[in-house]
């Protein structure tokens, strides 16, 4: 069975001595008993089909104009392939179940939830993230309406309800200020900053901007 | 979640080839649901087949059948022109449900095949006849709110959580499938099953069998009244708690066509024949429809938490009728 | 105590100070920290309400690629600040709070039990999964109607019944309401999942990037529990995705996360579930309450009696201000109170938006609006009779009170006069309108704080306190201060916070952060005023003939500069001043506290809802079709984000009246519908424009700014709003909420 030791892991005696400590206490007092149906047969057969679990797929897609190579794990979202591989923590994660929007992206110009996204299945596919709006210090017309109408307190379901919105605006479903609500329901903002997230869109709209 | 083995074929037969010689293999498109349930563990398929490379997209009109692809997604079929002129109750339908970003994601084939979301379901640690037959039902004596009201058993009262499907149901279209024996078609009536004794049966895709497309007849639907009620604990990202498509023909002061389906009250998408029977030829009033409604009940129950709906589904029956036939 | 506020122009309303880095994805809030070597730790709960865990089997967990370790009480560390003598035998008592790991007791249905660590944070998900666990499985109990039969409330002084003049007066009223009112559970839900990154730098020091409403109070508890200087422990909180009450406390999870990284080596992140923010970070608890209010024939109270049952856990006692609304919100000569606090086998709650208040709220308003009609009295008309201009519970004046105020602008603004009183009168279409009024108020005070200014030869201005924003703009709000107290730009001045090792601020909650920092801001600017003062009195520039002794107040501070102030052209910039002395910076840090004079006084909030519902007669659907929400919190500093924070009460409100409600299967006593698509808050659609007025008239004693907090005084009274407005569009009356379609056909 292929096992991911680092090579800190090799060398540092402690450690070795601790993950010891941490096997032999459960060893001691384990006890193997039918459990459940809580797991997939993928317990029973970890031994012999390990080695198949954790290989890596090629992927190639582009984040924010920006090509990547990767080699993920079919089981890596597309939300935790940004924040955690490629560090951009600007989509957030709110829910991890596709509940609340704070994980909305673009892919190939439409507006998902990169949280219900297997990141191999976006092969050969244009990401654009938060981060991928401005360029410099010119922000996109959507954070600015934001900020200057308050779209936001906490900022964390900011992103998503910024992608929301200009998604919401490319789909023609920002003609009322109805509409704006209705189309942007599928970004949660707890801190209640809706009225002002409607503002911001419906200004953008109005400037007619290409955005 | 297991890391489970991925392939992406990109021919129909390639796909179902790889799901026979996989009994652990599941497709996926759109993965919203698949991919939540892989999450929570409900499900865990060691092969996920990714079939979004197969030519099922497309919204076509032949003859005078409209054909939609199984990979059409549900945001493309709802902003379609020809479905919003022909088909005017299912692109309702495809709106009131979810989210923008999940109908961006979510294809047509997907949302029939969508589980429920009854909590215990959801829960591995709960007893599910649906997820582990033969370990009880606990949403029979538990938190039953959003559960049915008809044709449910004493093994499982789970619905079906669609809005796309009561209004398929209503407009009576037809599923077609490819398999092993090659093509079939199942009308969409009986595609979603009763759960009965075999609840973990959603419904009756053979395994080995690939949902291509959904056809529904077309007709002119000028001068038919389609409207699609959902009634809801909030006003938009929710389950309904009641939902009713309807589609009123009138011929003078008479209707003389109707098609009524239910949603959030039963284990597939509950068709009202007997009220329609009841509503052809009659005039359109509140009387009448109060009437159908109490047809269209005939038979529910409710099981403690969702009582109400012995009352909000034929409110909302005879609601959905007024508009749909042009007296509200 | 300056009065700058109430005389000088300021910037009101800017943009936020930190809106660029929220809307670019820059903020980094608790999880979004990179560290070399980081690993990923998943807590795994418990899925029995009661017993003990008899067996854990973690072989195919540690097995598993990428796992580095499982921990639970079988082999974690002993953690020093535990008390040992913790067990489930005995009652819940106050600061008793989880300690994780340090038992096989299983206290409630969710309780973290064992954490899997891991390299990836797939693998740790993964890990997790394949732990097994055997328990030993007791009787537990959920059930609020089965405790009250089977157990004792918990004891203690508290739970003394109140009594101010006659008991249960209302009992012999010429007019009287009595009545039942029901708060379910409700949940924080802020949108950020709790998080923490816990990283070791040796044996003795810790360095945490935690999510957390204060970072001194979160600081103080790692030190309690790994009994480390605090030198020693570093906490670092620069952007919170929502609160709401929830990360007031520390919570098992960081404990957890500084455990694990101490055995593994490595720093660890956690980031809790949205199943584990129901049962990990406290809820507000379920309360029933019974309302005896009455009046004479004209509307005179004449006694009002508050009972409020409610829940705790059974290892902890939570308690909260619920009846105290009666003893406060109207004159009453014949107030009485009972609370009680029943155990239960769930985890144990906290303070949530307006805990205690908002509840109690709710019940007490919507009883006035009973009597009100039962006295054929308009609902403000009642308030108005029975307005109380000092505080009868404490005997003592109000620093402020604009309540009347508040009713009469929100009133005009919605239109009250114009509504038909009559219930079930008003329709529009096929849906019926009503309108309803709910008031609220919430204690403003002022703590203890410190923070740091300092100026620097460019004339930017700095100032630091430890204290971190969960959403309401307190860096804006203290920027504001500083910038209009020491006369810089506001866009040179900066505000820092969000580390503990900054000055120690306030903990963000209690609605007292303005109130305290903005006091702390205010004084240790004008100390640096003095100080800079001293550098600038003997500059010739404001020297004449006759005058070589300048005094502070012949001085103006602004934009920069001093001026003297009979003659504007005698200048000099703050630059010049420091660097004439030599000096590339100038700063004071300084502790600001509330003087002997506010004590003497009462200090409240106070906030009027209106609004306007419709609700469909056969669907039972209720909309909010315009809401009006007036506030008098003193003197308010950024309109803007003042208005925010109105609109996040009146959506909470919404939440509480029309969806929120966590629901627990007492035969498992585990919550069902965890999770955000299940358990509802309000969505975009739910939400419709909403007028905000601020009274913004200062408080003359409470603080030096005038401010008094609102974040919390928003929400409470909302719901019963709602409630009012519903019953007079339909003559249904919901005193158990929250109003479900169900309820309403």
């Amino acid at each position: 069975m292929r096992k991911e030791n680092t090579p800190d892991e090799e060398k540092d005696e402690a450690h070795l001595a601790r993950r010891k400590f941490l096997k032999q206490s459960t060893a001691l007092t384990a006890i193997a008993f039918a459990t459940p149906a809580l797991v997939s047969a993928a317990n029973n057969n970890l031994d012999e089909k390990a080695a198949g679990y954790f290989e890596k797929v090629a992927l190639k897609l582009e984040v924010n104009g920006k090509p990547y190579n990767l080699s993920v794990e079919p089981r890596v979202t597309l939300l935790d392939l940004l924040r955690e591989q490629l560090h951009l923590t600007g989509s957030k994660k709110g829910c991890d179940y596709g509940q609340c929007g704070a994980c909305t992206v673009h892919v190939d110009g439409k507006r998902v939830l990169s949280c219900m996204s297997l990141a191999v299945m976006q092969d050969g596919k244009k990401v654009t993230t938060i981060e991928g709006l401005s360029t410099g210090d010119e922000l996109h017309p959507m954070q600015e309406a934001f900020i200057k109408h308050d779209g936001f307190q906490c900022g964390y379901c900011t992103p998503g309800q910024i992608m929301s919105g200009i998604a919401c605006i490319r789909e023609g479903h920002a003609s009322t200020e109805d509409d704006i609500r209705q189309n942007m329901s599928g970004n949660i903002c707890r801190c209640g900053a809706y009225p002002n997230i409607v503002a911001a869109i419906k200004e953008v709209k109005e400037k007619g901007a290409t955005i | 979640m297991i890391n489970f083995d991925y392939v992406r074929p990109s021919t129909q037969k390639a796909a179902i080839d790889a799901l026979n010689k996989d009994a652990t293999s599941q497709f996926i498109a759109g993965g919203t649901n698949l991919v939540d349930l892989m999450k929570r563990g409900v499900t865990s398929p060691q092969k996920l087949i990714d079939i979004n490379r197969l030519p099922l997209k497309g919204i076509q009109k032949r003859d005078n059948v409209i054909r939609i692809g199984a990979l059409a997604l549900n945001s493309e079929v709802a902003e379609d022109e020809l479905i919003k002129a022909r088909l005017p109750l299912l692109s309702q339908a495809l709106n009131a449900g979810a989210s923008p970003q999940l109908r961006n994601m979510a294809t047509v084939g997907g949302n029939m095949m969508q589980r429920t979301r009854c909590p215990y379901f959801y829960d591995t640690s709960m007893p599910c006849n649906k997820r582990q037959p033969g370990t009880g039902c606990s949403a029979l004596k538990g938190y039953n709110r959003m559960h049915a009201v008809l044709g449910a058993s004493d093994q499982c009262i789970a619905v079906h959580p669609s809005d796309m499907c009561v209004a398929l149901a209503a407009l009576d279209a037809t599923v077609i499938v490819s398999g092993n024996k090659g093509e079939r078609k199942i009308p969409f009536l009986d595609f979603h099953r009763l759960p009965g004794s075999t609840p973990q049966k959603d419904n009756n895709l053979q395994r080995g069998e690939l949902i291509t497309a959904v056809e529904v007849k077309d007709s002119d639907a000028s001068g038919r009244g389609a409207y699609y009620l959902k009634v809801r604990d909030r006003a938009s990202y929710a389950f309904a708690l009641v939902s009713v498509a309807a589609l009123v023909e009138m011929k003078g002061s008479l209707i003389s066509n109707v098609r009524l389906a239910m949603g959030g009250v039963a284990h597939k998408p509950w068709r009202l024949t007997a009220a329609e029977n009841f509503l052809k030829g009659k005039a359109a009033t509140v009387t009448n429809f109060q009437l159908a409604a109490v047809e269209a009940m005939k038979g529910a129950r409710g099981y403690g938490h969702n009582n109400f709906k012995l009352k909000l589904a034929p409110n909302s029956i005879i609601e959905s009728l007024k508009t749909a036939s042009g007296l509200s | 105590m300056g009065n700058f506020f109430f005389d000088e122009a300021f910037i009101d309303g800017p943009d936020r100070v930190d809106g660029k880095a929220k809307v670019t994805g820059a903020a980094k809030y608790a999880a979004e920290y990179e560290l070399s070597g980081l690993t990923y730790g998943v807590l795994i709960h418990s899925t029995i309400a009661r017993g003990s865990i008899k067996a854990i089997d973690s072989k195919s967990a540690e097995k598993a690629p990428g796992v580095l370790g499982v921990i639970s009480h079988l082999n974690s560390i002993k953690v020093p600040g535990y008390d040992m003598s913790v067990n489930p035998g005995q009652g819940p008592a106050g600061g008793k709070g989880l300690q994780v790991f340090n038992d096989a007791f299983v206290r409630f249905y969710g309780q973290p039990i064992a954490l899997v660590i891991a390299d990836t944070f797939e693998r740790a998900v993964f890990g997790a999964s394949l732990v097994k666990f055997q328990y030993s499985r007791e009787q537990h109990l959920t059930d609020f109607e089965e405790a009250k039969k089977t157990v004792a409330p918990v004891a203690g002084a508290r739970y003394n019944d109140f009594v101010k003049g006659e008991k249960d007066a209302y009992k012999t009223a010429a007019v009287k309401i009595e009545a039942e009112y029901i708060m379910p559970n409700e949940v924080h839900n802020p949108m950020e999942l709790h998080s923490i990154i816990a990283q070791w730098k040796g044996d003795d020091k810790v360095m945490v990037y935690d999510k957390t409403q204060g970072v001194k109070s979160s600081q103080r508890s790692i030190m309690q529990a790994f009994k480390l200087p605090e030198e020693n422990v570093q906490v670092i909180s620069k952007f919170v995705g929502g609160g709401f009450g929830s990360a007031l406390r520390t919570w098992p999870h960081v404990i957890a996360a500084l455990i694990g990284a101490k055995l593994i080596g490595k720093p660890v992140k956690l980031v809790l579930d949205r199943q584990q923010m129901f049962t990990m970070v406290g809820y507000r608890p379920f309360t029933v309450q019974r309302i005896g209010i009455g009046a004479t024939a004209d509307g005179k109270l004449t006694g009002i009696t508050h009972e409020a049952d409610s829940i705790t856990s059974s290892y902890e006692e939570f308690t909260e201000r619920t009846v105290n609304v009666s003893r406060g919100l109207y004159a009453c000569p014949n107030v009485t109170t009972r609370y009680k606090v029943y155990p239960l086998n769930l985890s144990t709650p906290t303070w949530m938006r307006g805990p205690g208040e908002a509840t109690g709220a709710f019940a007490v308003e919507s009883a006035i609006d009973e009597l009100s009609y039962a006295l054929k009295i308009d609902p403000i008309e009642l308030r108005l009779i029975n307005y109380a201009e000092t505080d009868q519970d404490a005997n003592r004046p109000f620093s402020s009170k604009f309540l009347k105020e508040a009713y009469q602008l929100g009133a005009e603004r919605i239109g009250w006069k114009n509504r038909n009183p009559v219930v079930g009168s008003m329709k529009e279409g096929d849906w019926m309108v009503g309108y309803g009024i709910g008031s609220g108020m919430f204690n403003a005070s002022r703590g203890t704080a410190k923070a740091l200014a300092r100026i620097y030869a460019d004339g930017s201005l700095l100032v630091q306190s430890a204290v971190s924003d969960s959403g309401p703009g307190t860096a804006t709000a203290m920027t504001q201060i500083a910038s209009a107290v020491m006369g810089v730009p506001f866009k040179k001045t900066t505000f820092e916070l969000g580390d503990s090792s900054l000055p120690p601020g306030p903990t963000q909650g209690g609605s007292t952060t303005t109130s305290t920092l903005g006091s702390a801001v205010n004084d240790v600017c004008l100390s640096l005023k003095k100080k800079l003062f001293e550098l600038a009195k003997d500059n010739p520039v404001f020297h004449t003939a006759t005058i070589h002794n300048v005094a502070l107040n012949d001085l103006l501070f602004e934009n920069g500069s001093i001026f003297l102030k009979a003659d504007r052209s005698k200048k000099v910039t703050y630059s010049d001043i420091l660097n004439k002395a030599g000096l590339s910076q100038l700063e004071i840090t300084e502790e600001s506290k509330g003087g002997e004079d506010a004590r003497k006084y009462s200090s409240y909030s106070y906030s009027v809802h209106f609004v306007k519902v419709l609700v469909h007669p056969a669907t039972g659907v209720v909309k909010l079709d315009r809401i009006v929400t007036v506030v008098d919190a003193g003197k308010i500093i950024s309109h803007k984000t003042a208005e925010s924070q109105m609109f996040g009460g009146a959506v909470a409100g919404i939440g509480m009246a029309l969806m929120e409600e966590g629901v627990i299967d007492h035969r498992y006593g585990k919550w069902v519908n965890n999770n955000l698509a299940d358990y509802h808050v309000p969505v975009h659609a739910d939400v419709p424009a909403i007028e905000c007025i601020l009274v913004d008239k200062p408080d003359p004693i409470i603080n030096p700014i005038g401010a008094k907090g609102m974040g919390e005084v928003s929400i409470v009274g909302f719901a019963a709003a709602v409630a009012n407005a519903v019953y007079h569009a339909t003559g249904k009356r919901v005193r158990d909420l929250p109003i479900t379609p169900d309820k309403l056909i």
